[in-house]
């Protein structure tokens, strides 16, 4: 049994309300208690440096199909000029590139060098769950887990429109939730755009909280409300995760706002708010909604958000929302785009996007993301993220913790915009700098609570030996950059910025239970409409092994009784 | 309220793109070949016909002899370790093989390609220039009312393409199928889906069919200089067709487009771009089988770059075009073969004088055998060992249940053996 002391660091561990110079003992792979004249097989000298449990990205475009199709489609991000990339010097390292549509590779190599233990795809296609796990089973090192999508698909939205306005067949609504969530192996659920998907099928080509779907004439009030209860009532630990409607719509503050109010109180979280915080205000009618987006989450405590903050340069978007990306399909940079409607679930759209700093607009929804980061006040509420690759490649992290956490590095960068908008913004008179400590609620601790990881995302003894430890220096962004030292599970993985080891990460996954009656319904419409026998949709534990490479298989508890 | 997924399975044959579950396999006794049930389809029970009940016993070969797996297995690793350039082409296998021969690949060096890589590339290629618009089976099956079939059906290469798309069952009440460019023996089978719900109508081209695409799009974006005398009537209403179409997809098999074919299928992705400003349409591409899809995918998703790559000297490169094994081969500019051939005992390497490993379906062992070749039978995912390989649509990843397991080595088992024993490279 060999343990490794990490000596003299300070140890901030948001969840176990420790920020101090603490040692902290990893042995099997765990957090553990020192033993009194015990032998270490490693003591790492941490002085002058910051111990944090690993980071977990909780919304990243990390694999499955529509991440694929962004690789096929960003054949520049994969080229550098006339010149191929450059093959690793690392030679436990594969051949692996790209920056905005990364391999699984190098997706893992990347993260690990930044001090990221864990990733999550938040947006699983129930058809194409077993290519999404193959992916995230091929990125190194990281645990992974998805979030499966519903709320397009046309049977949820067909037993949404027979349970009428008092839902009488919810029953059945939350059973084919759970279905799904056991059949996919999913982490949680994830709505885009309720029911515009569908609905986009059908020719719509916007649909508002309260307007009614063409062909089954329910609307997205009645689609987030369904599925926030079935989750809550299921006791999954995640609540509903929520791609509003209307993103990057100017005026769609109202959208979010009615999104908020048709939870009617249960938990969800909303996602890269940023893209739904827009107002229509001002010469352009295109203005920050920030105020009342973090009004709306300081006043709601069952309300979650990660952020999606826009990075300047270049990027793709992958998103699920086929209505929404086929509208901004001509602002494509470079001018090419992939859309797909996908199995009577889902669908999806990838368009090249070129973040630019002299764009009005997109000055804007970069004031606007950090707005929102600075205006709530409860850091566990808030969750830090660019929606990779949507507002920008996850390797902008460290650009994104600096702008947070310094305040004049934020005005310098703040000055280069587009002057209407530096002149304009509630941004520069925002004083805050977020601590150290917020940052680790925001990248580790809070999405561990707001996913039920209960051993991830702290360091209390027994939790899983997840570390990141970063050398205290003025510069955040090159603090944040290179870790000196990260260990996943117990063994260490990268060492300034070198990979060391590159074990298979687990899975994450939840298993609700359900009334298997509902398989009954669910065969009648396989065989009905869909191109796929039924008996082959469910991924079974043994498939899921092999489809993870091996990983381990890490299922968390759904709440029970008085939990939830 | 307590139950998990429950673990019932359903055969998925791997012959073709459209990987149908609804069929079974008989399996009978010795040499007695499996026989298909519960679907009539000529490529599933010739494919079928191509195992015997009893399981295939291992073998390999080398210079036409036969010899251990080990042995086998020593030899390819010499061969790769010597060649200055590797090919490895075919690529017909499931994820798990190509999980396990991209490392491989890039160890040595090689160059990837899959087999028939040129219909591969007409559609990556567009897809890089312009992109695509793409739908899948079961939206086909249930919202398509105009179906325009582009350059032939595609049959033989998807037998049951017909009821896949659902053309005859009720899930739309009336639906339209159109076949542009057509051959005379596709027009018979056309004729032969009219029935109650469907109408047929075969449109012959207007020049070449890109020139016959070309004009399509015009009439459908309703350019004024293209309106001339010369359209063809049935071109005319085809676009009025498709502009008036709910649902309108546009299909047909790469396999099947002519050289330069990436530029017919961007043509037609610009159609249905302008079709999407007031209605509806999407593409579906029938084709990548044999795990030629499936190959292009892992690639892509580990590397981030699609086939037609290597990791070399100056880095990851891919080459759409030059890196095409045919021309490799023909130009000399490759020093050994690895052919990978698991599903289709048809695919046969293409003719070569390099030295060569295939990996491939037993019935393929003759067509191997020549002094400077090393043949080891592998096993077929979907009959004598489990798999996934991605359908046609390319966002259904299909489970493969071995109808029959053998002990045949695995594609990946035979990678992973190999890598382990290559001796080890510095790094670039």
């Amino acid at each position: 049994m060999s343990a490794i002391l990490i000596r003299g660091g300070r140890l901030i561990d948001p969840l176990n309300r420790i920020d101090a110079v603490r040692d902290v003992v990893v042995r099997d792979g765990r957090i553990a208690a020192p033993i009194p004249g015990e032998n270490y097989a490693e003591t790492i000298d941490a002085t002058g440096c910051v111990v944090m449990a690993g980071g977990i990205d909780m919304h990243t475009h990390i694999g499955g199909g529509k991440v694929n199709l962004a690789r096929l489609l960003m054949a520049e991000d994969h080229r550098d000029g006339a010149n191929p990339i450059a093959l690793p010097d690392n030679l436990l390292e594969l051949a692996s590139c790209g920056t905005c549509a990364p391999g699984t590779l190098a997706t893992g190599y990347r993260y690990v060098e930044m001090g990221y233990t864990a990733a999550f795809e938040p947006a699983m296609v129930p058809s194409n769950a077993r290519h999404a796990h193959m992916e995230m089973g091929d990125v190194p090192v990281l645990d992974h887990g998805a979030y499966v999508m519903l709320g397009s698909d046309e049977l949820f939205l067909e037993l949404l429109a027979q349970g009428g306005p008092d839902l009488k067949n919810f029953d059945q609504i939350r059973d084919y939730t759970a279905w799904t969530i056991n059949a996919s192996k999913a982490m949680g659920v994830k709505v885009v755009n309720p029911g515009g998907i569908s609905a986009f099928k059908f020719n719509q080509r916007k649909l508002d909280v309260d307007e009614k779907h063409v062909r089954w004439e329910v609307t997205p009030r009645q689609v987030v409300h369904a599925l926030a209860r079935a989750l809550k009532e299921l006791g999954v630990p995640h609540p509903l995760h929520i791609h509003g409607s209307n993103l990057g719509v100017p005026g769609n503050i109202r959208s979010t706002l009615d999104t908020i109010a048709a939870l009617e109180g249960l938990p969800a979280h909303l996602t890269h708010i940023q893209f739904h915080a827009y107002g229509t205000e001002g010469p352009k009618k295109f203005s920050s909604a920030a105020l009342q987006i973090a009004e709306a989450v300081n006043a709601n405590p069952q309300i979650s958000i990660d952020i999606g903050q826009i990075m300047f340069g270049q990027t793709v978007t992958a998103s699920g929302d086929t209505m929404r990306q086929h509208a901004q399909s001509d602002l494509a940079n470079p001018r090419k785009w992939v859309g797909a409607d996908i199995e009577l679930m889902a669908g999806c759209g990838v368009v090249p996007f070129r973040y630019r700093e002299q764009s009005y607009v997109n000055a804007l929804q970069w004031v606007i993301g950090l707005e929102i980061f600075l205006l709530v006040k409860n850091p566990w509420q808030v969750v830090l993220t660019t929606d990779h690759p949507n507002g920008g490649p996850f390797t902008s992290y460290p650009h994104l913790i600096r702008l947070l956490m310094d305040r004049s590095f934020r005005e310098e960068q703040l000055a280069k915009l587009h002057p209407d908008v530096v002149a304009g913004c509630a941004l520069k008179s925002i004083t805050r700098e977020l601590t150290m400590e917020e940052i680790a609620v925001m990248t580790r601790s809070g999405p561990a609570k707001l996913l039920g990881l209960k051993d991830r995302g702290h360091l209390a003894e027994g939790a899983a030996a997840d570390i990141a430890i970063y050398r205290e220096r003025s510069d955040r962004e090159a603090m944040f950059r290179t870790p000196e030292w990260v260990f996943k599970d117990g063994t260490l993985v990268a060492k300034s910025g070198t990979l060391l080891a590159t074990p298979v990460g687990g899975t994450h996954f939840v298993e609700p239970g359900y009334d298997p009656a509902i398989e009954k319904t669910l065969r009648k419409h396989w065989k009905d409409h869909a191109a796929i026998n039924f008996d082959n949709v469910a991924i079974t534990h043994d498939e899921l092994c092999s489809c993870c490479n091996g990983g381990r298989l890490l299922p968390a508890e759904c709440f029970t009784g008085g939990e939830a | 309220m307590s139950a998990s997924a429950t673990a019932a399975s359903a055969w998925t044959c791997p012959f073709c793109p459209l990987a149908c579950d609804h069929a079974g396999v008989r399996v009978g006794a010795g040499a007695e070949p499996l026989q298909l049930t519960g679907a009539e389809c000529a490529r599933a029970r010739d494919a079928l016909a191509g195992f015997t009940s009893a399981a295939a016993l291992p073998t390999a070969e080398i210079d036409g002899r036969c010899v251990t797996l080990d042995a086998a297995i020593d030899a390819a690793v010499q061969r790769l370790a010597a060649s200055r350039q590797p090919l490895f082409a075919g690529l017909g296998t499931d994820v798990a093989g190509l999980r396990a021969l991209y490392p491989l690949a890039c160890a040595t060096g090689a160059i990837c390609d899959a087999a028939p890589g040129d219909a591969l590339m007409h559609g990556l290629r567009a897809l890089q220039d312009r992109g695509q618009f793409t739908t899948t089976l079961a939206e086909v099956r249930t919202r398509a009312d105009l179906i325009v079939f582009v350059g032939g059906l595609p049959l033989p290469a998807a037998p049951l393409i017909r009821e896949r798309m659902g053309i005859g069952d009720a899930q739309v009440p009336q639906r339209h199928v159109v076949l542009l460019g057509p051959k005379p023996s596709d027009e018979a089978v056309l004729q032969g889906w009219a029935g109650p719900g469907v109408t047929v109508e075969v449109l012959p081209l207007h020049g070449d069919l890109f020139d016959t695409v070309s004009l399509l799009d015009a009439l459908v974006a309703g350019r004024p200089a293209m309106a001339g005398a010369s359209v063809p009537d049935g071109l005319r209403s085809l676009a009025q067709r498709l502009r008036a179409a709910r649902y309108a997809v546009i299909s047909g098999s790469t396999a099947k487009l002519p050289e330069q074919g990436a530029l017919i299928v961007e043509t037609l992705y610009r159609t249905i771009n302008e079709l999407n400003r007031s209605t509806r349409a999407a593409a579906l591409w029938i084709g990548g089988g044999n795990g030629v899809a499936t190959a292009n995918q892992v690639f892509a998703w580990l590397s981030g770059v699609p086939l037609r790559s290597r990791a070399g000297p100056r880095g990851l490169e891919h080459e759409p075009l030059r890196y095409g094994s045919l021309r490799l081969i023909a130009q000399g500019a490759v020093d050994a073969l690895l052919w990978v051939a698991s599903f289709d005992a048809e695919a046969a390497p293409p003719d070569n004088s390099l030295p060569m490993i295939a990996l491939g379906h037993p019935a393929l062992a003759d067509r191997c055998r020549r002094d400077g070749s090393i043949f080891i039978a592998v096993s077929t995912p979907g009959i004598g060992s489990t798999g996934h390989v991605f359908r046609t649509d390319g966002t259904v990843l299909m489970p493969l249940r071995a109808a029959r397991p053998d002990a045949l080595p695995t594609v990946a088992a035979v990678a992973q053996r190999m890598l382990a024993a290559l001796p080890a490279r510095s790094a670039a």
